[in-house]
């Protein structure tokens, strides 16, 4: 659009002398600036320079200490990190929990938007009920699943016995911990993804469904080959933002289980948290931060470029 | 053009001016200003959570406000969980109250850091010799001492004395009790569905470090940062117990291991476990909240092979460096420490008093109560741990040791790999 724009402009502007249209541009951009200024000061002043400080602090060894020294110590805690195995455990069960996350909030969310979709009576009451984790904070979610998977009390071991199924030790015992985190975290992350993937269904026109119903589509196919084409997008940025909120998320595994038992709820966010309020080397804590932004961004590009990729093979 | 500069550069001022006010407010010493007149308000930081013990604060600085209008005290309350976070935040922003309650083995890298105040030369002289040399020594860092040591928490076991005489079982009444005892007393009393021992250990280092010096497991060597480990057969003792109890035997709760000491406490008051071990404070809930007719006795403290000994980890009240007005913390805490407020306070939390004066004082307060007469029998066992002395303990029981106990416990690694992470952690951390 902007180019378009620029093109009239200049065809308007072309016969006139170069040095007033030069002069006209100047003016329309010192405006403009004026006009930017207020809304970019917050911004620089909360978000870019504790930003870039944060970034900073990476490569000095910071720490909490009263009056400390910092020095810059250059890539000193990057190379100490890289030796660090227990960083890189944790950072694979960051992988492995908002992979799981991401995908199977997909999968969940995707059958409830379908549901909502279709011309159900009630529709408006359970439209607004699929809506309520979304409602609740965090930490508000970690204490209510901390009671149902409350091994002695809950009622999801209540259940199981009335069946005299044995209880589970869901977040004390080492092979159930991840995986009972992980269903606390789609449950979570549900009502988001579900309400866009709404929104795409909606803006999918009803004629294409109805000319493939009248060609014989039955529903499944109607689904893969119509619904599911045009989320396309959508589901590419949900699924990318929710890996993205996931890895980093804090509270909700925090209240939970503290990372433990034994580390193995220990994601990255945690584990960089530990260093720096509990060890007090923030110099430290702020190097693993920057690796995990760049770890970030390297799988996300790599997501990227392939969807471009096809959507360029699409269109040609 | 110059207007447009000027205007941003009026933003930009102003913005710069707004966020370093911001920072100044933070910076002042936590909110110490003087008040109308000449009168000092400190800000004293509590962490007595219990109903009673809060009560029993609240009095003795309704007592000093009353009697010192030129310095007034108030309490900031706060809990005990999270609050080693919430204090390196509070000294990192400058904004730490004045007054600190916390525990010496974490107020050691406070210490370390430089942000408490030496009060060597405020304390009172009689306090001073009635607290043993060695209670002073665990609050003593490169001979500034930090802090006033205040009350001191052991192990007890508790015991469902219903269930144990249904099992057979005669409550111990010797002076100690030995581990073995305490196994035999755990599988005689695991019948059907229940179990002998439930026993707390989500958190497990403190209660490890604390019960291994009953086999002379001392763990560290040295100070501050020369420290080194050594994680022996002397140290293994008592969790090798726990697992043998829990995996061999099959006498201890399983999901208890992985609970907090307090939703333990809900299966014994249920009968499901016959015996408990807790914090001895846990016997001022257990009095208060236990069902009606619940039959239960505070057993004998539990003897290694070198005796009855439990680390002594005092609670603490220690002075923030930054503080305006220091000497009047200082002389505050004198008061506050006095036998008998140290005394109420003592008994409202059930923890042993580390002055003399407020241990007796307990003992006639407590005389007709039998819980009390053990909790004051675990307390001559107490002495001061080498790792009190250790600076990166604190790191180091949090990043290391507490995983390793509790894959350890939940049978997920051998005893021999547990003493590997042990040392081999220290060595990663201390470098």
């Amino acid at each position: 659009m902007s180019t378009a724009t620029k093109t009239r402009r200049e065809a308007k502007e072309d016969p006139r002398p170069v040095k007033r249209a030069g002069h006209r541009v100047r003016a329309q951009r010192r405006e403009a600036i004026v006009l930017v200024i207020p809304a970019l000061l917050p911004i620089l002043i909360f978000s870019v320079i504790p930003l870039v400080s944060g970034v900073a602090l990476g490569f000095t060894d910071a720490t909490l200490a009263r009056n400390a020294e910092i020095n810059f110590i250059g890539l000193g805690n990057f190379i100490e990190l890289f030796g660090d195995h227990r960083f890189w455990g944790s950072f694979g069960i960051g992988i492995v929990w908002a992979g799981a996350v991401a995908l199977l909030t997909l999968i969940a969310a995707m059958g409830l938007a379908l549901l909502l979709n279709s011309d159900l009576r009630l529709k408006g009451l359970t439209r607004v009920l699929a809506l309520i984790p979304w409602a609740m904070p965090p930490v508000v979610i970690a204490i209510v699943w901390r009671m149902i998977y409350n091994p002695n009390s809950g009622p999801l071991n209540g259940v199981l016995e009335s069946f005299g199924i044995p209880g589970v030790n869901w977040l004390g015992d080492f092979s159930t911990a991840l995986p009972a985190v992980i269903v606390v975290g789609v449950w979570a992350g549900i009502p988001q993804t579900t309400v866009l993937l709404l929104a795409g269904m909606q803006s999918i026109s009803a004629e294409q469904h109805e000319a493939a119903a009248v060609d014989g589509a039955g529903a499944f196919r109607r689904f893969w080959h119509i619904t599911l084409p045009g989320l396309r997008p959508i589901i590419f940025a949900v699924t990318a933002l929710d890996f993205i909120w996931q890895f980093n998320s804090f509270g909700l595994i925090y209240v939970l289980t503290e990372g433990g038992p034994g580390g193995r709820t220990m994601i990255p966010p945690l584990f960089t948290y530990l260093e720096a309020f509990r060890n007090r080397e923030i110099g430290y804590a702020s190097a693993m931060g920057d690796v995990l932004v760049i770890a970030i961004l390297l799988i996300l590009s790599l997501y990227l470029v392939n969807q471009f990729r096809q959507t360029k093979e699409a269109r040609s | 053009m110059k207007r447009i500069r000027g205007f941003g550069a009026v933003a930009v001022a102003g913005a710069v001016a707004l966020a370093l006010t911001g920072c100044q407010q933070g910076s002042s010493s936590g909110g110490s200003e003087s008040g109308e007149g000449d009168a000092v308000t400190l800000q004293f930081q509590s962490l007595s959570d219990q109903p009673a013990t809060q009560e029993a604060v609240k009095t003795i600085v309704d007592k000093w406000n009353a009697d010192n209008d030129d310095v007034q005290v108030e309490i900031v309350q706060a809990g005990w969980d999270g609050t080693y976070d919430k204090l390196i935040t509070q000294f990192a922003g400058g904004t730490a109250p004045d007054i600190i309650h916390y525990e010496a083995s974490s107020i050691a890298s406070f210490a370390s850091d430089g942000y408490l105040a030496d009060l060597t030369d405020y304390i009172d002289a009689d306090l001073k010799s009635d607290i043993s040399e060695g209670v002073w020594d665990s609050v003593t860092r490169d001979g500034e001492i930090i802090a006033y040591p205040s009350t001191l928490q052991s192990y007890m076991v508790f015991a469902n004395a219903d269930l144990l005489e249904a099992a057979g079982v005669e409550v111990p009444s010797g002076d100690t009790m030995t581990w073995e005892e305490l196994q035999e007393i755990a599988k005689a009393t695991t019948t059907g569905g229940n179990y002998g021992l439930g026993w707390g250990l989500a958190s497990p280092t403190a209660t490890m470090m604390s019960l291994a010096l009953g086999y002379d497991g001392g763990f560290f060597d040295g100070e501050g940062t020369e420290a080194s480990i050594e994680v022996g057969d002397a140290e293994l003792a008592v969790p090798e117990l726990i697992h043998e109890m829990a995996y061999t035997d099959k006498s201890i709760e399983p999901t208890s291991l992985t609970q907090s000491g307090s939703d333990v406490l809900a299966s014994f008051y249920g009968g499901k476990v016959a015996m408990t071990v807790q914090g001895s404070y846990q016997a001022a809930n257990i009095a208060k909240d236990a069902p009606e007719g619940f039959n239960w006795v505070a057993l004998p403290p539990l003897e290694g092979s070198a005796g009855a000994i439990q680390a002594a980890n005092p609670q603490t009240y220690s002075v923030n460096i930054d503080s305006e007005h220091v000497e009047e913390s200082a002389e505050f805490l004198n008061f506050f420490m006095n036998g008998e407020n140290l005394a109420s306070i003592a008994y409202a939390d059930a923890l042993i008093p580390s002055s003399d004066s407020a241990r007796a004082e307990v003992e006639t307060m407590a005389a007709d109560e039998p819980a009390w007469t053990q909790v004051l029998a675990s307390g001559n066992g107490l002495e001061g741990p080498p790792f009190l002395k250790v600076e990166k303990y604190a790191e180091w029981k949090d990043t290391v040791a507490t995983p390793a106990y509790q894959q350890y416990l939940a049978d997920q690694i051998t005893s021999e790999e547990l003493s590997a992470q042990l040392s081999d952690g220290w060595t990663d951390i201390n470098g």
